[in-house]
C-alpha cells in the first residue's frame, strides 16, 4: 500500500503533480485574486491555443517525429480568415477553407516524412518559413480586423457561464486526445511507430499511413488553433502566434513525453500543461518580467529530468557495494525513453 | 500649492474600489477641462505598471529612468513595476501582462503596444475592470481601450521630418533612396512611413524617389543584411532611410564595413550615443529622435493624474507636468478616424556633427 | 552514373557531390535573375556572411553525431558577443589574441554546463539545451542592463577585421573570418575521419548501448562534445560582434533554426551516427545562397520571400533525397550484377572476372 503510493508518486506524473501542487500553493496564497473566476478563465485563455496545439503536438512526438511549422499553421489559418473576410467571404466559409488549408498542409508535409522519407525536421522546418511567409503574403503588413461581433465574442465571452468555445473546446479535445491515445487502436500504432518505425513495419502495421494521418491532424489542430486566436485577438496580423513551436515543443517534453518516440502518457502531457499555464499566472500577477519567466520554465525544464536521475544515481553509489544487477539506467544518448521514467518501469 | 480634486465618472468610481488607497483623498469638485492647468496632487498611492514592447534595449531604459524621476517628484509610495516581455514573445506577452493586470491590482497601465489592435480586448477588459490604460512611443491603432496616447511626437511631422532629412542629404537634386523598416507590423513605423510617403507628394520633394520599403524585424543581423541587399539590389540608391534605432545603427554599420559611407548614406531616427560614430564619419550626417527620458517622464505624469482623478482624460484638459511645464490633452489628429485622445510630447531634435556629441554624452 | 563509378563507392559518398550539383543548379538560376549576381563585392558579402552560420554548424555536427542536439547555440553566441563586447569597450589592455581565447573559453564554460546536464546529468539533449538556450538568453538580458555594445565603444583594431583580407584574387576576397571558418571546417572534419574522439562519436551516435558495452568513453565523450560546440559557438560570438559591432540582448537570436536546418539539409542524420563537415559546409552554403539571394531578388516582394524560401527548401531536401534514393538503388542493381555475374562466372569457366 504504501510502497504502492511511493512508487506512484515516482512516477514522471507524480513528480508533475507535486511540483504543481508546489505551485498551487503560491498561487494561492501569494498571489492575489488567484482563485476569482475570472482569474481562471483568463489563465486558459491566455495560453489555451498553445493548449489545444499541445494535444496534437505529442501524438506528433510520440510516433517519433516534430512538427516545428505548427506556430506558422496557426498564423496562416488566422491570415486565411483574414484575407478572405477582407475578399468579403462569410466568416464561416472562410474558417471552414482555414481548417482545410491546415489539413492539406498537414497532409502534405506528412506526404514528405512519410512518402519521401524526409526527416520530419527538415520538413517542418520549410513549412515553419513558408507558412509563415504565406500569411505574410495574404495580410502583408497590415491589421485586419472589424470581424463580424459574434465571431470574436465566441474569442472573447464565455459560451457556458464564462467557460469560452475555446476552453470547451479543448476540454473535448483533451477527453478524445487521451482515449485515442490510450484506448484505441491509433494510439497503439502511433506507440509503436514511435517505439521503431522498422519493427512496426515489419509487423504490419501501416507506418506511412499512420504518420501522415498524425501530421494531417497537427496541421488541421493547428489551424483550429489559429482560428480561434483570431477570435480572441479580434485582429490578425501576419507574426500572430509567431515562436509558440517552441513553447508548445517544451510544455510537450515537460509532460514526459520523449523526443525519441514512443513514451509519454497524455495525464502527464495534461499535468504539465496546467503547471505552465498556473506557472506563468502566477508570475505575470507577482509583476516578474517575461524573460525571467522563461527562464524560470527552462529551469524547471532541465531541473525536473535532472533531480530525480541525481537522486537515483546517489541512491545507485551508496548500493554500489552490494551486487547490483547492471546498468538500469538508459544510455547517455537516450535512445528510447526519458531516464527516470526507465528507473521506475 | 496642491490643489485636490473631486473623483467622478463610473470609471473612477471602478478604480477607488480596485484601489482602496486612492480613496483617502479628500475631494473637492471641479469642472474638468476648466481652462487653468491642473497640478498633481502628490502622494496618492497609485499602482502602476511601465509595460514596453520589450526589454532589454536602450531607449525603453531611458523611458524607465524618465519615469523613476517622475514617480520620485510625485511622491507615490507604491513603486511601478517596470516589466515586459520577451522580444519574440513581444506581441503574446503584452496581451499577457495586460489581462493580468487587473487582477493583479494596477491602477494604470503605461504601454507601449507593440500588439497593434490584438491587444484590443485585453486593453478594453481592463478598462472595464477599472484599469486606465495609457499609451506611449506606440499606440493602439483603433483607439480602443485607450485612455490617452502620450506621443513623442507628432507622427505626421515624423514623415515631414524624415523627408526633410533625405531632401537635406541628397540635395535639390534629389536621388534614389530606400526604407528600411522593423517589422511589418510595427505600428508606429508603419505610421511613420505612410506620414513620409505623403509628405514626398508634395513638389518639394518631387526629385526624392523612394524605391522600396524593406524590413529587418529590429534585429541587427537582419537589419545589416537587409541593407547589404539594398545595396546590392539598387546600385544608383544614394540613401538609406531607418526609422528604428536598431536599423539606423546596422545600416549605418553594414556601409562602413564596406567603405561606402562615401557614396551612400543612412539617416533615420537613432539615439545618438549610438549613432556618434557613423555621424562623425560622415555615414550618417544627420538623424533625428525625441527624448525618451521626458517621455517616460511625462508618461508616468499623465498616468499618475489619470489614476488620482486629477485628470479625467478628456480633450481640453490642461495640465503641468513638472519640469516639462504646460500640455493638453487633445483629439489625436493623425488618426482621424478614431476617436482616441492625444498628449503630445514634441519636440523632435535634428542631430548632425555640430551637436551629436554633446547628445551622446 | 557509370556502373564503374558505382563498383566503387557506395552512393552515400556521393551526397556531399549531391548537394554541390543542388547548390550550383541554384546559382545558375539566381544569376540569371539577379544582374551582377557574381560580382566580386555580391560574392563577398555572401562569403562573409556564411562565416558565423559555418562556425556554429561545425560545433553542432560533433553534436548532432552523438545523437544529441544543441540549441543553445543561439544565445552562447549572442551571450558570448555582448560579453566579449563589453569588455573590450571598457578595458584597452584586452588584446586581440585574449579576446579570441576568452570569446572561446568562455563559449566553452557554457558549453560545458550543457554537457554536463545531458552526459553526467543524463537529460535528454533536447530538454536541456531547450532550457538553457532560455536561461542563457535570460541571463544576459539580466547582465546588459539594457545597454547595447556599440562599435563606436570598441577599440579600432576590431572595426578592420570584417575587410581583413588573406588572399585577393581579381576582387574576390578570402576575408580573414571566412578562413577562420573554413579552417574549423577542415579541422573538423580532420577529426571526425582520423582522430579517434572523431570515430567514437560516430560510434555512439550509432548504438549507444553498443558502444558503452564497447567501453568507449561515452559520457566524457559527449561532453567534449558540447564543450566543443560551445567553444565554436563562442568563436563565432566573436565573429558577430567584429561583424556587426552593435550588440543588443537579442542578439544572433533564432540562429538555432538557421543551423539546424543548414546541418539536417547537409546530410547529417539527426539520428546520429552519420554525416561529415563537408555535408554542413554545403548545408550552410545552400541555405544562406538562398536566403541572400531572395534578399536580392528584385522580382520578389518583400512579402512573398519567405514563402518562396520555405519552397525552396523544401525542394532542396527532396531533390537531395530523390537523388541519392536514385542512385542507391542503381547501385543495389549494379551490384547484384555483379554478382549474379561473378556466380555465373564461377560456375561456369571457374573465376576468370573480376570487377575492377
Amino acid at each position: 500500500m504504501g510502497r504502492e503510493l511511493w512508487r506512484r508518486l515516482r512516477s514522471w506524473e507524480g513528480l508533475l503533480a507535486i511540483l504543481l501542487l508546489v505551485v498551487l500553493a503560491f498561487n494561492v496564497t501569494r498571489v492575489p485574486n488567484f482563485l476569482t473566476v475570472t482569474n481562471q478563465i483568463n489563465l486558459f485563455q491566455l495560453g489555451i491555443e498553445k493548449a489545444i496545439v499541445v494535444l496534437v503536438m505529442a501524438f506528433v512526438i510520440i510516433s517519433g517525429e516534430i512538427d516545428l511549422s505548427v506556430a506558422s499553421m496557426m498564423g496562416l489559418s488566422a491570415a486565411v480568415v483574414a484575407a478572405l473576410f477582407e475578399l468579403g467571404v462569410p466568416v464561416p466559409l472562410a474558417i471552414l477553407v482555414a481548417l482545410g488549408v491546415g489539413a492539406g498542409f498537414g497532409l502534405i508535409n506528412g506526404f514528405f516524412v512519410a512518402r519521401v522519407g524526409l526527416s520530419s525536421l527538415a520538413v517542418t522546418l520549410a513549412g515553419y518559413v513558408g507558412f509563415r511567409g504565406l500569411a505574410r503574403l495574404l495580410v502583408q503588413d497590415r491589421s485586419v480586423g472589424g470581424f463580424p461581433a459574434w465571431f470574436t465574442d465566441l474569442g472573447q465571452r464565455g459560451l457556458i457561464g464564462p467557460v469560452t468555445l475555446s476552453i470547451l473546446l479543448f476540454a473535448i479535445l483533451a477527453v478524445v486526445a487521451a482515449v485515442a491515445l490510450h484506448a484505441s487502436g491509433f494510439g497503439r500504432l502511433a506507440y509503436e511507430v514511435g517505439n521503431s518505425a522498422p519493427a512496426a513495419r515489419f509487423s504490419g502495421v501501416p507506418v506511412a499511413r499512420v504518420k501522415i494521418a498524425i501530421f494531417t491532424l497537427s496541421g488541421l489542430v493547428s489551424a483550429l488553433a489559429g482560428v480561434l486566436m483570431a477570435a480572441r485577438l479580434g485582429a490578425v496580423r501576419a507574426s500572430t502566434a509567431e515562436g509558440f513551436e517552441l513553447d508548445i515543443i517544451t510544455v510537450v517534453l515537460l509532460g514526459g513525453v520523449s523526443i525519441f518516440g514512443g513514451v509519454g502518457t497524455m495525464l502527464g502531457v495534461l499535468l504539465s500543461t496546467y503547471l505552465v499555464l498556473n506557472l506563468r499566472n502566477g508570475l505575470v500577477i507577482a509583476g516578474v518580467t517575461g524573460n525571467t519567466q522563461t527562464g524560470i520554465i527552462g529551469l524547471l525544464l532541465i531541473l525536473s529530468v535532472l533531480a530525480p536521475n541525481l537522486w537515483e544515481r546517489g541512491r545507485a553509489g551508496l548500493r554500489r557495494r552490494r551486487p547490483e544487477p547492471s546498468l538500469r539506467a538508459p544510455p547517455v544518448a537516450p535512445a528510447g525513453s526519458m531516464p527516470s521514467r526507465a528507473a521506475t518501469e | 500649492m496642491k490643489r485636490r480634486r473631486f473623483i467622478a465618472g463610473a470609471m473612477c468610481a471602478g478604480l477607488l474600489a480596485a484601489n482602496v488607497g486612492a480613496g483617502v483623498l479628500a475631494q473637492e469638485a471641479t469642472p474638468a477641462a476648466s481652462g487653468a492647468a491642473v497640478e498633481a496632487t502628490t502622494g496618492q498611492d497609485v499602482k502602476m505598471m511601465l509595460l514596453p514592447k520589450f526589454l532589454g534595449i536602450l531607449p525603453f531604459d531611458q523611458a524607465n529612468q524618465g519615469a523613476q524621476e517622475a514617480a520620485a517628484e510625485l511622491g507615490n509610495p507604491t513603486a511601478f513595476d517596470f516589466v515586459g516581455p520577451t522580444a519574440e514573445n513581444s506581441v503574446a506577452g503584452q496581451i499577457e501582462f495586460m489581462t493580468n493586470a487587473p487582477t493583479a491590482g494596477y491602477d494604470v497601465v503605461m504601454l507601449s503596444n507593440n500588439s497593434g489592435d490584438q491587444i484590443v480586448p485585453s486593453a478594453v477588459g481592463a478598462q472595464e475592470a477599472g484599469t486606465k490604460v495609457v499609451t506611449w512611443d506606440s499606440p493602439i491603432p483603433n483607439g480602443e481601450g485607450e485612455s490617452v496616447f502620450v506621443a513623442q511626437v507628432d507622427f505626421t511631422e515624423t514623415g515631414k521630418v524624415m523627408a526633410d532629412m533625405a531632401l537635406s542629404i541628397l540635395g535639390e537634386d534629389g536621388g534614389q533612396f530606400a526604407i528600411l523598416s522593423a517589422s511589418p507590423d510595427a505600428a508606429n513605423q508603419n505610421a511613420w512611413i505612410a506620414a513620409m510617403e505623403d509628405a514626398l507628394e508634395d513638389p518639394a520633394y518631387a526629385n526624392l524617389e523612394l524605391l522600396e520599403t524593406v524590413y529587418g524585424d529590429d534585429q541587427s543581423e537582419k537589419s545589416y543584411e537587409q541593407a547589404q541587399a539594398l545595396i546590392s539590389k539598387h546600385p544608383d540608391m544614394e540613401l538609406i532611410m531607418a526609422p528604428t534605432s536598431v536599423g539606423i545603427v546596422s545600416a549605418a554599420q553594414a556601409l562602413q564595413a564596406e567603405g561606402l559611407c562615401d557614396e551612400i548614406k543612412v539617416s533615420g531616427l537613432g539615439v545618438p550615443a549610438e549613432m556618434l560614430e557613423y555621424t562623425q564619419n560622415g555615414c550618417a550626417p544627420e538623424f533625428a529622435l525625441w527624448s525618451f527620458v521626458d517621455l517616460g517622464y511625462l508618461t508616468y505624469y499623465v498616468s499618475y493624474m489619470l489614476a488620482t482623478g486629477d485628470l479625467q482624460g478628456v480633450e481640453g484638459e490642461t495640465f503641468m507636468a513638472g519640469r516639462l511645464g504646460e500640455y493638453t490633452i487633445t483629439q489625436d489628429p493623425t488618426r482621424p478616424d478614431v476617436e482616441a485622445l492625444r498628449v503630445l510630447m514634441g519636440p523632435f531634435t535634428v542631430y548632425n556633427i555640430d551637436n551629436v556629441e554633446e547628445a551622446a554624452g | 552514373m557509370s556502373d564503374t563509378i558505382l563498383r566503387r563507392v557506395r552512393p552515400e559518398q556521393f551526397r556531399e557531390l549531391i548537394l554541390v550539383v543542388v547548390t550550383l543548379g541554384l546559382l545558375a538560376f539566381f544569376a540569371t535573375q539577379i544582374p551582377g549576381y557574381f560580382d566580386p563585392r555580391s560574392v563577398n558579402r555572401l562569403t562573409v556572411g556564411l562565416a558565423i552560420p559555418l562556425v556554429v554548424a561545425v560545433g553542432q555536427v560533433l553534436v548532432v553525431l552523438t545523437r544529441n542536439i544543441d540549441l543553445s547555440v543561439s544565445s552562447i553566441v549572442g551571450m558570448v558577443a555582448y560579453v566579449v563586447g563589453t569588455l573590450l569597450t571598457r578595458s584597452e589592455a584586452l588584446s586581440a589574441p585574449l579576446a579570441v581565447l576568452l570569446s572561446i573559453l568562455l563559449g566553452a564554460a557554457l558549453g560545458a554546463v550543457n554537457g554536463l546536464i545531458v552526459a553526467y546529468g543524463r537529460v535528454p539533449a533536447v530538454i536541456a539545451t531547450l532550457g538553457t538556450l532560455a536561461l542563457y538568453r535570460v541571463v544576459l538580458v539580466e547582465f546588459s542592463g539594457a545597454r547595447t555594445v556599440t562599435t563606436a565603444d570598441l577599440p579600432d583594431w576590431l572595426n578592420d577585421v570584417p575587410s581583413a583580407t588573406l588572399l585577393a584574387v581579381g576582387g574576390y576576397d578570402l576575408r580573414l573570418v571566412v578562413g577562420v571558418a573554413l579552417l574549423t571546417v577542415i579541422l573538423g572534419q580532420f577529426a571526425l575521419r582520423s582522430l579517434p574522439f572523431g570515430r567514437r562519436l560516430y560510434a555512439i551516435g550509432s548504438n549507444p548501448a553498443a558502444a558503452r558495452t564497447a567501453g568507449l568513453p561515452v559520457e566524457r565523450d559527449v561532453f567534449t562534445a558540447f564543450a566543443l560546440s560551445g567553444a565554436l559557438s563562442g568563436l563565432a560570438g566573436f565573429l558577430f560582434l567584429v561583424r556587426f559591432g552593435n550588440i543588443t540582448v537579442t542578439a544572433a537570436q533564432g540562429l538555432e533554426l538557421q543551423v539546424v536546418a543548414a546541418v539536417v539539409v547537409g546530410g547529417v542524420n539527426i539520428f546520429g551516427g552519420s554525416g561529415s563537415m563537408i555535408g554542413a559546409l554545403m548545408g550552410v552554403l545552400l541555405i544562406e545562397i538562398l536566403q541572400q539571394s531572395l534578399l536580392r531578388w528584385a522580382g520578389i516582394s518583400e512579402f512573398a520571400r519567405d514563402a518562396i524560401l520555405g519552397l525552396l527548401i523544401l525542394l532542396a531536401v527532396t531533390a537531395d533525397a530523390v537523388i541519392l534514393g536514385r542512385l542507391r538503388e542503381a547501385w543495389v542493381r549494379v551490384r547484384r550484377r555483379d554478382q549474379e555475374r561473378a556466380q555465373a562466372a564461377t560456375a561456369g569457366v571457374g573465376g576468370a572476372t573480376h570487377g575492377a
